[in-house]
């Protein structure tokens, strides 16, 4: 088990922060950061996973793993990921189907999408376990899966030279802004949630901040003159966000993904805030690590763990909407459905770990 | 034992009695009828393609098909469709969005927007009517309102139906917020000249006695009418034929499912109700005179 360091520390809290995002209504979402900016937690977990694939894929000692190693890795992982998501999924099914007939309603089996997989069950099944018909919230991991599966092609690239990678990487993603293309919905018309061709450049920025931070002293000197320009991108995207101030998408000139704030496809204008919020907040695991140890702990341990703990908070933040839908919300609904989930993320996390190095009598020292 | 019936007899349980229903909301519903002989009104005459003629408001109304059969007054609150009416007038095809579920019912060949065009265009020959749809995930109070107008953009279409509020309901969001956000979105859509249809969400019998969703549904109602949007009262249509079901069951309406069937039968019926929705509020006349259409961007 790793030290607590910087990227589960911040993995940590984006894991919490999407658990809150996932349970609309609830009180403690006006607390988090996604209420003020115009990019939110999603943004951060790409990045850090593009970080994390810039760790694994070299040894201790710094030198690149060879090649064949590390696109078996990244493949594993992806098999990984994508198991995770067919579980998550089926729980999540049975959970509304569940709920709707013990409350005998038949609008909860509606809920996030979920509709045609029971009322068109040949089509949708086939659906989403192609992953492409998701459910409404368990749409990050289907991103994570094709980002995963393009992650050695971008790994191997940067081997030769990394503005290579990075060169191409923007180039499809500008490609799919102008021409807005993205990977179609089936069989429900429409698109993916989050458009891999665009997020992966948020992956391989993170990539590429870690290989500049391991080699490059200008890059470590220009992110701390930078930090002032995050504060006040920090500061606009508030006061945007605050006044819900955005630009009309019916109004802005073509090619209009440029201009507008959209999710989908990572528009300029949430990149540009995310790397602003890194730049302002970079300083912050320093600051905080010497003074609340325990909740740096605490972090960083749901951020060692992120596939598991990501896969438990996205059932229970539907556990506790179908709560706060039974029981009719309500302070108290929510400070027990949000308290009970951050001590599952916990102790999901603490459990992972234990599995992984108890267990094994053949190993024991 | 006892309780174990082969799957095959509750089937056919099922089916006789979906039957029996469908039956006996016909009987009921073609005997208090009265001949509606609408007189073509100024509006008709201004759209020769337009294959309709308003109902009487208060008796099922005859041009559904007999298991959607249910009053006007019940199924619709009307408005002006500018948008749809200037492209009737100019013999231009009509694209229409819609936002929400695209069942069209359990095991039926079509979905829910395919069932539309092919009504929408039974409606408005000479018209070619395209439907395009999407599926909104979360809750228009928190963000899924900015990616349907991203949708609406992206598609620039004539008219969006709206299956509003399941989401948020749902979540239970606080119901001003929601007011506000529609009202926001459909004032938004208005203003770039694209027409709006509201669907209100579903009837069922576990929320019949829940506060906040009445209320909720209330909500939407206001805003459609002070937005001056039509409005498909899915909740009262499928209210109204819940009733009708429960008489012709003659009671017998606690066992397991029922709210699980009129769910289904609201799916089935949703295009034909919207369809009715849209060509009597085109009928709607123009009170301020020869009709201005607006400017479309």
């Amino acid at each position: 088990m790793r030290e607590p360091n910087a990227v589960d520390f911040w993995r940590g809290i984006a894991l919490i922060t999407i658990f809150i995002n996932h349970i609309p209504g609830n009180v403690f979402q006006n607390y988090t950061y996604s209420q003020y900016g115009i990019s939110d937690a999603a943004e951060l977990f790409v990045f850090l996973a593009g970080w994390s694939i810039g760790i694994a894929t070299r040894g201790r000692d710094g030198v690149p793993e060879p090649a064949l190693r590390t696109v078996l890795r990244l493949l594993s992982r992806m098999v990984e990921v994508y198991r995770a998501q067919l579980v998550i999924t089926a729980i999540a099914l049975a959970m509304l189907a569940g709920a709707a007939l013990y409350l005998d309603n038949p609008l909860l089996v509606e809920w996030h999408n979920a509709g045609p997989i029971f009322s068109d069950p040949i089509q949708a099944t086939v659906g989403w376990v192609t992953l492409l018909h998701q459910l409404g919230f368990f749409n990050i991991l289907p991103l994570y899966v094709v980002l995963l599966g393009l992650a050695p092609a971008f790994v191997l690239l940067s081997r030769l030279h990394l503005g290579l990678a990075i060169g191409i990487s923007v180039l499809v993603y500008a490609v799919s802004l102008v021409f807005e293309i993205n990977i179609p919905s089936w069989p429900v018309e429409g698109h993916w949630f989050f458009n891999p061709l665009c997020w992966q450049l948020l992956l391989v920025l993170g990539f590429a901040a870690h290989e500049w931070r391991r080699s490059s002293e200008r890059f470590l000197a220009w992110r701390r003159r930078l930090m002032p320009l995050g504060v006040v991108i920090v500061i606009v995207g508030a006061v945007l966000s605050w006044f819900n101030l955005r630009p009309d998408p019916l109004a802005v000139p073509e090619p209009r993904l440029l201009f507008i704030f959209d999710k989908s496809y990572l528009s300029p204008a949430r990149l540009v805030h995310f790397l602003g919020v890194m730049l302002a907040f970079q300083a912050v695991f320093g600051l905080v690590q010497p003074r609340a140890g325990w909740l740096t702990r605490q972090l960083a341990g749901l951020g060692r763990n992120s596939l598991a703990v990501f896969s438990v908070g996205s059932v229970a933040s539907l556990g506790a909407q179908l709560i706060r839908f039974w029981t009719g919300g309500g302070f108290a609904t929510d400070v027990f459905v949000v308290g009970c989930g951050l001590a599952s993320l916990s102790f999901t996390a603490w459990f992972v770990e234990w599995r992984s190095r108890s267990p094994r009598p053949s190993s024991a020292a | 034992m006892a309780l174990s019936l082969p799957p095959a007899l509750l089937g056919g349980v099922s089916l006789a009695m979906l039957a029996c229903l469908g039956f006996a909301v016909q009987a009921q519903s073609t005997t208090p009828t009265p001949p509606v002989q609408a007189q073509p009104q100024p509006a008709l005459a201004e759209i020769p393609a337009l294959q309709a003629t308003a109902p009487s408001p208060d008796a099922p109304d005859p041009s559904l098909s007999p298991e959607c059969r249910v009053p006007g007054s019940k199924l619709y609150t009307l408005a002006k469709l500018k948008a749809v009416k200037k492209a009737l007038l100019e013999h231009r095809a009509v694209q229409v969005l819609t936002i929400g579920s695209n069942s069209g019912g359990i095991g039926t060949a079509a979905t829910y927007p395919v069932r539309l065009e092919d009504a929408l265009t039974r409606s408005l020959p000479d018209i070619e009517v395209t439907v395009e749809s999407r599926g909104v995930s979360g809750e228009i109070a928190f963000g899924a309102a900015e990616r349907l107008r991203n949708q609406v953009a992206e598609i620039e279409p004539d008219l969006v139906v709206w299956q509003v509020g399941g989401n948020d309901a749902l979540a239970r969001v606080d119901i001003e917020d929601f007011s506000q956000s529609l009202a926001e979105t459909v004032a938004w859509i208005k203003s770039h000249g694209i027409d709006v249809v509201l669907v209100d969400p579903q009837y069922t019998a576990s929320l019949a006695k829940d506060d906040y969703y009445r209320q909720f549904v209330q909500a939407i109602q206001k805003v459609a009418e002070r937005e001056q949007v039509p409005l498909v009262q899915r909740y009262e249509a499928m209210r109204y034929l819940a009733t009708r079901a429960i008489s012709a069951l003659k009671g017998d309406t606690a066992q397991a499912g029922a709210g699980f069937r009129l769910a289904d039968l609201g799916y089935r019926c949703m295009a034909e109700h919207v369809t009715r929705a849209i060509t009597v509020s085109l009928l709607q006349p123009d009170i301020a005179g020869p009709m201005v259409p607006p400017a479309a961007h």
